[in-house]
């Protein structure tokens, strides 16, 4: 099984989780938030998959470790500013920060991760020895 | 899908309206698939994709969040003073599928998969945006990088600022 460490705060953005009600809004001048991306977490049996909507970062910026049992996730996001004056602003930018805890019969030392589209892949592959298989019954 | 719609939603004699609500929202999200904006509460989060527009003096430029989705995903359509972005947010197992996220098989999987979490969107989208003056619309450029779009919208030539000289007499 992969937890996230901390519910989703339900503060959402478009695509992404307000860091704190308390934090000031979020302005191209202050990239300096951290937000909480989006994620499904699904589980192909072989191995699980997550995916984390990470927009505007850069594969060069992230840095994704496994240590106690945690899978954590980081993306620095370049910070970028539209020119003239602001007409709406709907969504801040920030880095993106976001930690998940693994269950038992993972295989740590073949997770591989993936970016593309600003999409982050994380494949968390399970051991062979509780994957799931297909018993051949032969006749006797 | 709401539970006990029958009750009354207002007034401080029901004391267990929070925990039905909170009922109703588990429900919800146990039957139904993620908003495109994901699961946020915000009231005025229905829209996607959010947008920031900026305006200068020769042009207004739009900026959207399209996780996922590619340059040729995504339909813009600029008319006068009105812009619309239109697409399609694939599953993300069917993302899987077709190699945006490499290596996490093939169409077999999409029967098989169980989902653990579920907060990103998937589902047409159209958002309908109407800019505070005249854009030209044969010089709009677009780009998708990262999954963020940006739209650049030349003014109008006969509405961009232009100087006057004063020449003497």
């Amino acid at each position: 099984m992969v937890t996230p460490t901390e519910p989703a705060s339900p503060t959402a953005t478009s695509t992404r989780t307000e860091p704190s009600p308390a934090q000031p809004q979020s302005s191209p001048a202050a990239p300096c938030l951290t937000y909480q991306p989006n994620v499904d977490i699904c589980d192909y049996g072989t191995e699980v998959l997550l995916v984390t909507d990470m927009p505007g970062a850069k594969a060069d910026g992230m840095n994704v470790s496994f240590e106690d049992g945690v899978l954590s996730l980081f993306a620095k996001v370049p910070p970028r500013t539209l020119p003239g004056r602001q007409l709406g602003h709907e969504y801040g930018i920030g880095d993106y920060r976001r930690s998940f805890r693994l269950g038992e019969g993972f295989d740590a030392s073949q997770i591989s991760a993936e970016y593309r589209r600003g999409v982050l892949t994380i494949h968390v592959p399970r051991l062979a020895a509780v994957r799931p298989r297909k018993i051949e019954v032969r006749p006797a | 899908m709401p539970i006990y719609r029958s009750m009354p939603r207002v007034g401080v004699n029901y004391p267990l309206n929070e925990l039905r609500d909170e009922l109703d929202r588990l429900w919800t999200s146990l039957t139904t698939a993620p908003p495109l904006h994901g699961w946020g509460v915000r009231p005025d989060s229905d829209l996607f994709p959010a947008v920031n527009i900026s305006e200068s003096d020769d042009c207004i430029t739009v900026e959207a969040e399209l996780p996922g989705l590619d340059a040729g995903d995504v339909d813009i359509a600029v008319n006068g003073e009105e812009i619309v972005l239109k697409g399609a947010r694939p599953e993300t197992q069917l993302l899987a599928e077709t190699g945006a996220a490499p290596g996490a098989g093939n169409g077999e999987r999409h029967a098989s998969v169980t989902w653990h979490q579920r907060e990103r969107g998937a589902g047409n989208f159209e958002r309908r945006l109407v800019l505070p003056t005249g854009v030209d619309a044969s010089r709009v450029e677009a780009k998708l990088v990262d999954g963020v779009l940006t739209v650049i919208c030349p003014k109008a030539p006969e509405l961009q600022p232009h100087k006057v000289t004063v020449r003497t007499s």
